[in-house]
């Protein structure tokens, strides 16, 4: 472990798409031996597939094209390694089988009545979240024979839903909207889901803009959201609003701290590492990373700036992700039309 | 009348204004008792004479409202009725045609069932039978309840989950498209 101190060191850089990308996900399992395999989504209706030469260059092995006829907005990995989810502005998600070498589109679902904005699988896999332009949130389940069949049609947003994203081992889902609220899901088991929170501004020390992204820590006890007021706020999450509720005193997630001031413009994308890091990218070019603050007081967590990157990209940045693989690799994706590979080196103690 | 009343309320001062004023309340009370007696339209009861002599002149302005009142009356009732009859032909038709639309979808459904019992799976012949309820239960007669736009909006949306599930591009056409809003590149 070497010491000095936090510093983000751009590693590579990938370019290739035609348009700005939109989204990043790292594949969870790219199988026995593999290296990190990356996919990014693009407005030039494209997914692509980058991966890591023995000699550490970084290269696009696949170009996954001629199956949406818009932009490519989301993507994302089942937890098994094996599907890639992809979701369009033309209104369709995609559905990918990757036997680690190849790739074949295995299904479309239909049924969204304008841009799809983001896809997340349940953590068993069995679940796949959509949601879409058109307020609402779809709740596929996989079959059999690469069939899809429609759970449920959740309407309780009123704008643009802009993110859903599964809880990492509990069947809660959530999602984020342009009408500024935070919605949080449940299943009652047969097949019906209804919305068990709703974290607002008013209510719940919410954001007082559009939330833009969410991502759960590895414990799935803490959730930090990021939105157009330029904050992000973390989340106690550790009620497990999947059990019904019985009777007074149920929990719920509740605010536990807002960062404000790091970011001069739009937050767009927040994601925390399995090392507990929280990234963030910003309109501002920038990305910034904080960490709990050890302070030990009772009064519960804060959070500080490790670092700021400026000028991260040349323009806004859509994207942060964290390698699954290496806690110390972050992936940007920005309008500029190029990902960025990321380094995280030194120490992160004061 | 309210512009003949504002008039007499410019100068408070003058005291022929407030002996207007004075019978104008008296009118108003007065006016406002022979609407709670009213028993039928074009019927009023006579305001009683008294020794003033210049009572009738007075009560001028209550007898052209009653008249104004019974003329308007009279023209509204067979219009409102007209465009009421229209409103409700239109309103019935739409909620009629969008279920007739939704249960025939479901005969189809349902007798592909009769002669094929796996021709769905489970949960799509649940929601089958949960949107065959639905619609069973929608006050068709009852187009004051309140639920009846709730109601509506659970069959749409069951309805779509069913035909996601079954791949199907059906849609019901005949209600009007819903606001087109500006593309959001975002």
């Amino acid at each position: 472990m070497d010491g000095g101190a936090a510093e983000l060191r751009e590693a590579h850089r990938l370019a290739g798409h035609a348009d700005r990308v939109w989204a990043l996900a790292w594949n969870p399992a790219p199988g026995p031996g593999a290296g990190p395999v990356l996919a990014s989504c693009s407005g030039d209706k494209t997914v692509r597939i980058w991966k890591r030469a023995p000699d550490g260059a970084w290269h696009c092995s696949d170009v996954l094209e001629d199956t949406h006829n818009r932009t490519v907005r989301s993507c994302a990995w089942s937890p098994d390694g094996k599907l890639l989810a992809t979701a369009s502005f033309d209104a369709t998600t995609a559905v990918w089988r990757y036997d680690g070498a190849d790739f074949e589109c295995v299904a479309t679902l239909e049924g969204h009545e304008n841009e799809v904005k983001s896809v997340s699988w349940s953590p068993s896999g069995a679940l796949l979240a959509t949601c879409s332009r058109d307020k609402m949130v779809w709740i596929w389940e996989v079959q059999p024979g690469n069939e899809y069949e429609c759970i449920s049609v959740l309407p309780g947003h009123t704008q643009d839903v802009k993110m859903v994203q599964w809880h990492p081992f509990l069947d809660i889902l959530v999602s984020v909207s342009y009408d500024n609220s935070i919605r949080v899901w449940a299943g009652d088991g047969d097949d019906e889901w209804h919305c068990v929170q709703t974290l607002t501004e008013a209510d719940n020390c919410g954001h007082s803009s559009t939330v833009w992204a969410v991502s759960f820590n590895l414990k799935g006890d803490r959730m930090v959201t990021c939105s157009d007021d330029q904050t992000l706020k973390i989340w106690d999450t550790s009620a497990d609003l999947s059990q019904p509720k019985t009777g007074e005193g149920h929990e719920s997630w509740r605010h536990l701290s807002t960062l404000t001031g790091y970011h001069g413009r739009t937050i767009f994308s927040a994601h925390w590492s399995s090392g507990d890091i929280i990234a963030s990218g910003a309109g501002d070019d920038a990305i910034c990373l904080f960490a709990e603050e050890q302070s030990g007081m009772a009064e519960g967590p804060s959070y500080k700036l490790v670092l700021k990157k400026d000028k991260a990209h040349d323009m806004d940045i859509n994207c942060v992700r964290w390698c699954p693989q290496d806690p110390r690799l972050l992936a940007s994706a920005s309008d500029d039309g190029t990902v960025k590979l990321w380094e995280l080196r030194g120490s992160l103690l004061d | 009348m309210a512009g003949g009343l504002s008039l007499r309320n410019e100068n408070p001062q003058d005291p022929q204004t407030e002996n207007n004023q004075r019978h104008s309340s008296e009118q108003w009370k007065r006016r406002k008792k022979n609407d709670t007696q009213r028993e039928g339209p074009g019927e009023t009861k006579q305001p009683k004479i008294d020794a003033d002599f210049l009572e009738p002149s007075v009560l001028l302005d209550e007898t052209h409202y009653q008249e104004g009142y019974k003329s308007g009356y009279n023209d509204g009732l067979p219009s409102g009725k007209e465009e009421g009859r229209q409103v409700g032909l239109k309103m019935g038709f739409q909620a009629g045609e969008e279920l007739g639309f939704y249960q025939g979808c479901l005969d189809v459904w349902m007798s592909a069932t009769c002669i094929d019992q796996n021709a769905f799976s489970a949960r799509v012949r649940k929601n089958i039978e949960q949107l065959a309820a639905l619609v069973r239960s929608y006050p068709l007669s009852d187009p004051e309840n309140e639920q009846v736009q709730d109601m509506m909006e659970k069959i749409r949306l069951k309805f779509r989950v069913i035909t996601a599930s079954l791949g199907a591009k059906l849609e019901y056409e005949g209600r009007l498209a819903s606001s087109k809003q500006e593309i959001e590149y975002l």
